[in-house]
């Protein structure tokens, strides 16, 4: 199986005046080329710095601080970090592109729907003749927009706050395809849609995935959409990678504290609603993490060592669990 | 029945559906009234004396024994301290309606509309110019400076803003008259154009307006430049706060288009009703501005008509502004719900 | 009986902590940053010098022509004036003239805004709508040409008259912004708490509402002196105020009418009210910055 991108020791700081806050530290991380895989982690956790970290759009005082971004989408390696000005504008959306969180505000609210479409379009096409770009770009935005279950003759006119929460989704989604990226982020894609929808976007998602081949990052912080449509799955804590490997593992062997507490603190539809248990304590202070490894306060099989030494990563086949109990039992 | 009931709730809808724009003209005009209650209160408080004066004025040019000329003065300002305060407030109203805003009395009676017709322009010229500088060059400077947060122009800029703040525009307005006209000689020091060329539209007499007008603007401008500017980095800086700025990014769009189409265009909208606001305060600053210029606008003469209690030409220059400046804030408030798509589109 | 005197002197030993803790917060406040710190400390200097200044260095206003415009010396350092007058010590009479009318501005402007915004935004219906279309019409209507009316109407002859005059349009923004604070405080969990618990309205004003407009008061208040100077600089120089030839603006009137516009001899008479209003202005203008950013902390970038 393939990397599309390879993170490599990626440590991202902000910046502000009186103190700087480590949002990911030492982070290692491969996306499947191909596949879903998906970062999980509560609200603060790092995920959506490093997943714009991809493209160099960390919002400021945002920095990367240290690593390599390394991109195998054609044929070829590149370091996005590398890359020249020029060069990650062009790069940008038309190899990775993004879906934003909240995509009430990713749209600019004095431009049509159109407009934007055809506006990233000939930015991206200058060496085309521009009435043939444009020509191009309207028969794309909509093709895509069909893709996704919206009326073009609509939506393209409309400016963003006329459309309904589902129905900016779906247009960020179609947008996202506009120049056939090969690595598509998701950044909670359906947190404050409702349930109907988001089970309709996924649909739509999975179908990229599968009949375009496009591979996808996807971020949540719900296990159950994690369960069902991700292939592999990253689990961040505190700015830190705790566990990555296959969903299936992940999910079955339980290995990482975190993970596990996570998984069963999500209510199940067979067992009984006592059978969810959260997780104890509350998500760390950015700027006070605690000593040793980040999660020791709340976890339950938390060792002396843990409260002072940092767990090293331990590596078996593809799957990788930052955590002291595999001490003896991993590879390192 | 049924079809008078059915044409009234058609109109009670069409009167909701711009129940703002109502709401804001009914407190222009209630605003209105106010500025004519003060002037009124301004004439009613003219000493007596006045009239004596105006009227011996009177008899002297016109040859006219006093008896006759003061009944003339009287009629002439519609002045009748005899009458009650009320039927007073009514005439007076009455004059007001039909556009005549009264009589200069220490300018040979001369009639505060054409008065006003022949200084207005003057005034408008000079602050139609200086807004425009102010304000395109203020919204530019704010807008590149709130990107690029640390370099060389944003700290001059910085500089400036704070220089401009300490200094008021109209001691500013002393320097550069005393350094430029008084010392050096570059500039006329009084007049809105030279008296020997004759006015019309031939190129002389426009570039002569232009040179006259130099140093009343750049007076102007220096005060308005840093409040455009810090208007615009304010709203800028809430803009660039925003997700679109970034996602444009994302999305490969240069940053030069992003600065013009997503930054600039978005923070200027809510600086459109400021426009409206800075109109008025010119006409405000207008009376100390132009005296220190000499520059024969409505500005001077509301000053020289305070000093030498010219009370009609006052109480005229103020209603005439004051209705402006209310027509002007109307304007821009209603104008701004039809250039914002998100409040034009809103069913 | 020792009873008695031990109270009394936990009593004394209480207001003396309260009066610390109070003053040294003011100290932080005024002192904490660069900014406000540098601000403060040019405002001091000018009330020092205006309640000091005139012992150390006394003016005459006697005439003496020999000496009239001379240059900058030693003896006198802005030079004379066209009567032969050191400006330098008219400057220093008239600091107490300039800072009184000043302060007073803002202190009337204040109190009316503070009133009337905390009434409008409590009380409500028909009131408040009133005090909103009063305001209105002050924040549309351009103040100068109404304070030349004011001012030729009711002659100013003394620093109360003109602060009066001065603080007529300042008051209408500040009473719309304490209004809407006060609504959105209204609005807010712990006043609804208060009210539950049935404290006095008194109490809720008091301790609950007002510290939380105390900041914007504050930078205000000062903003308002800095206005006001200006405003009163202006109304000198169109000649419809002046009662005390030392204030500055009463300076620069005098010499723009004497010829300073002309004459190089005459600069250093224009030059040095313009420069002392300059710094004064600078001061107030640094400080409320200073104070804005240590009242008002925002996440700063970079």
């Amino acid at each position: 199986m393939r990397n599309i991108v390879e993170l490599r020791n990626i440590t991202i700081d902000y910046n502000l005046k009186k103190y700087s806050l480590r949002a990911v530290s030492n982070v290692s991380l491969q996306i499947k080329k191909g596949l879903i895989t998906a970062l999980v982690g509560e609200s603060g956790s790092g995920k959506s710095t490093l997943a714009t970290s991809l493209l160099e759009v960390i919002s400021t005082p945002g920095a990367i601080d240290s690593g390599e971004i390394l991109y195998f989408g054609n044929n070829d390696l590149k370091d996005i970090r590398k890359m020249s000005e020029n060069e990650l504008t062009a790069f940008r959306w038309s190899e990775i592109s993004m879906v934003f969180q909240g995509a009430q505000s990713a749209l600019n609210p004095i431009m049509t729907i159109y407009d934007q479409f055809e506006e990233t379009y000939l930015v991206h096409n200058r060496h085309m003749k521009k009435k043939e770009a444009i020509k191009l770009a309207k028969q794309k935005s909509i093709e895509l927009l069909k893709f996704v279950n919206l009326d073009p003759d609509r939506i393209l006119q409309m400016y963003p706050h006329e459309l309904s929460g589902g129905m900016k989704q779906r247009a960020m989604i179609a947008f996202s395809l506009l120049l056939n990226p090969k690595l598509i982020i998701l950044d909670e894609p359906t947190t404050a849609l409702d349930v109907i929808v988001q089970g309709y976007i996924f649909k739509i998602l999975k179908k990229i995935n599968v009949d375009m081949g496009i591979s996808m990052l996807l971020l949540t912080h719900d296990i159950g959409v994690v369960a069902e449509f991700a292939d592999y799955v990253a689990v961040m804590y505190g700015g830190k990678l705790m566990e990555y490997g296959t969903t299936h593992e992940v999910f079955k062997d339980r290995m990482h504290p975190y993970s596990s507490g996570l998984i069963d603190s999500t209510p199940s539809l067979l067992l009984d609603i006592d059978a969810m248990k959260p997780i104890k304590g509350s998500p760390p202070d950015i700027r006070n993490l605690p000593e040793g490894c980040v999660f020791h306060p709340r976890c339950d099989f938390c060792m002396e060592k843990c409260k002072t030494i940092e767990p090293k990563d331990y590596l078996q086949n593809d799957h990788m669990v930052k955590c002291h109990l595999l001490e003896d039992v991993w590879t390192q | 029945m049924e079809k008078v009931r059915h044409f009234a709730k058609k109109v009670w809808m069409f009167l909701y559906q711009f129940r703002y724009f109502f709401a804001k003209l009914g407190i222009s005009i209630l605003t209105l009234c106010a500025v004519v209650i003060l002037s009124f209160v301004l004439i009613v408080n003219m000493p007596g004396t006045v009239i004596d004066s105006f009227a011996m004025q009177l008899s002297i040019q016109r040859r006219i024994p006093l008896e006759q000329a003061m009944i003339l003065a009287k009629q002439m300002l519609n002045y009748d301290p005899d009458s009650s305060l009320f039927s007073r407030f009514v005439v007076y109203l009455q004059q007001l309606l039909h556009g005549n805003l009264g009589i200069s009395i220490k300018n040979n009676a001369k009639s505060v509309n054409i008065i006003l017709k022949e200084l207005l322009p003057r005034t408008l010229f000079v602050s139609s110019i200086s807004l425009a500088i102010s304000f395109f060059l203020g919204t530019f400077l704010g807008s590149r400076t709130t990107w690029k947060r640390n370099s060389v122009g944003s700290k001059i800029l910085d500089g400036y803003i704070v220089t401009s703040n300490a200094i008021p525009d109209y001691i500013f307005a002393l320097i550069i008259i005393t350094v430029f006209a008084f010392n050096l000689g570059w500039f006329p020091n009084q007049g809105a154009y030279d008296a020997m060329i004759l006015p019309g539209f031939n190129l002389p007499f426009i570039l002569s307006l232009f040179f006259y007008a130099t140093l009343p603007i750049m007076a102007y401008v220096f005060s308005q430049l840093s409040f455009w500017s810090m208007q615009m980095q304010g709203s800028a800086l809430g803009v660039l706060g925003e997700d679109y700025i970034n996602a444009a990014k994302a999305r490969g769009i240069p940053k030069r288009i992003i600065v013009r189409k997503y930054l600039k265009r978005n923070a200027m909208l809510p600086l459109v009703t400021q426009l409206a606001i800075s109109f008025g305060v010119m006409f405000g600053g207008a009376p100390l501005m132009e005296s220190i210029f000499n520059y024969p606008g409505i500005g001077q003469a509301f000053s020289q008509a305070i000093v030498e209690r010219d009370y009609y030409v006052v109480q005229g220059i103020l209603l005439f502004v004051s209705v402006i400046v209310i027509g002007v804030n109307l304007f821009a408030d209603t104008i701004y719900s039809f250039i914002d798509p998100r409040i034009r589109r809103s069913s | 009986m020792e009873n008695v005197g031990g109270r009394s002197k936990k009593i004394l030993l209480g207001i003396f902590v309260k009066l610390k803790k109070f003053f040294s917060s003011l100290f932080k406040v005024f002192f904490g940053n660069k900014l406000s710190g540098m601000g403060t400390s040019i405002l001091v200097f000018f009330i020092l010098l205006g309640i000091i200044g005139p012992y150390i260095f006394p003016y005459s206003t006697s005439i003496s022509m020999e000496d009239q415009l001379l240059a900058p010396s030693f003896i006198h350092p802005f030079g004379t004036d066209l009567w032969g007058r050191d400006i330098f010590r008219q400057i220093v009479a008239g600091t107490s003239d300039v800072l009184s009318i000043a302060f007073l501005a803002a202190i009337f402007s204040v109190v009316l805004a503070l009133v009337l915004g905390m009434f409008s935004g409590i009380v409500g219906g028909f009131f408040d709508k009133f005090i909103m279309f009063v305001t209105n019409v002050f924040l549309t209507i351009p103040s100068l040409p109404v304070f030349l009316i004011l001012a030729a109407i009711f002659t100013v002859d003394n620093a109360v008259t003109f602060a009066i005059i001065l603080s007529i349009f300042s008051w209408a923004g500040m009473c719309r912004s304490i209004r809407a604070q006060i609504i959105s405080l209204k609005e807010r969990d712990f006043i609804q708490i208060c009210k539950v618990m049935k404290m006095s309205k008194g109490h809720i004003i008091f301790k609950e509402l007002l510290p939380n407009v105390g900041s914007y008061i504050l930078i205000n208040f000062i903003i308002v002196m800095k206005n006001a100077i200006t405003g009163s600089v202006g109304l000198m120089l169109l000649g419809v105020a002046s009662f005390e030839p030392t204030n500055w603006g009463a300076i620069l009137t005098s010499a723009k009418n004497n010829g300073a516009l002309i004459n190089p001899h005459s600069y250093m008479w224009l030059f040095a009210p313009i420069l002392c209003i300059a710094i004064f202005q600078l001061g107030v203008i640094i400080l409320s910055k200073g104070l804005d950013d240590t009242l008002n902390p925002r996440l700063r970038v970079m």
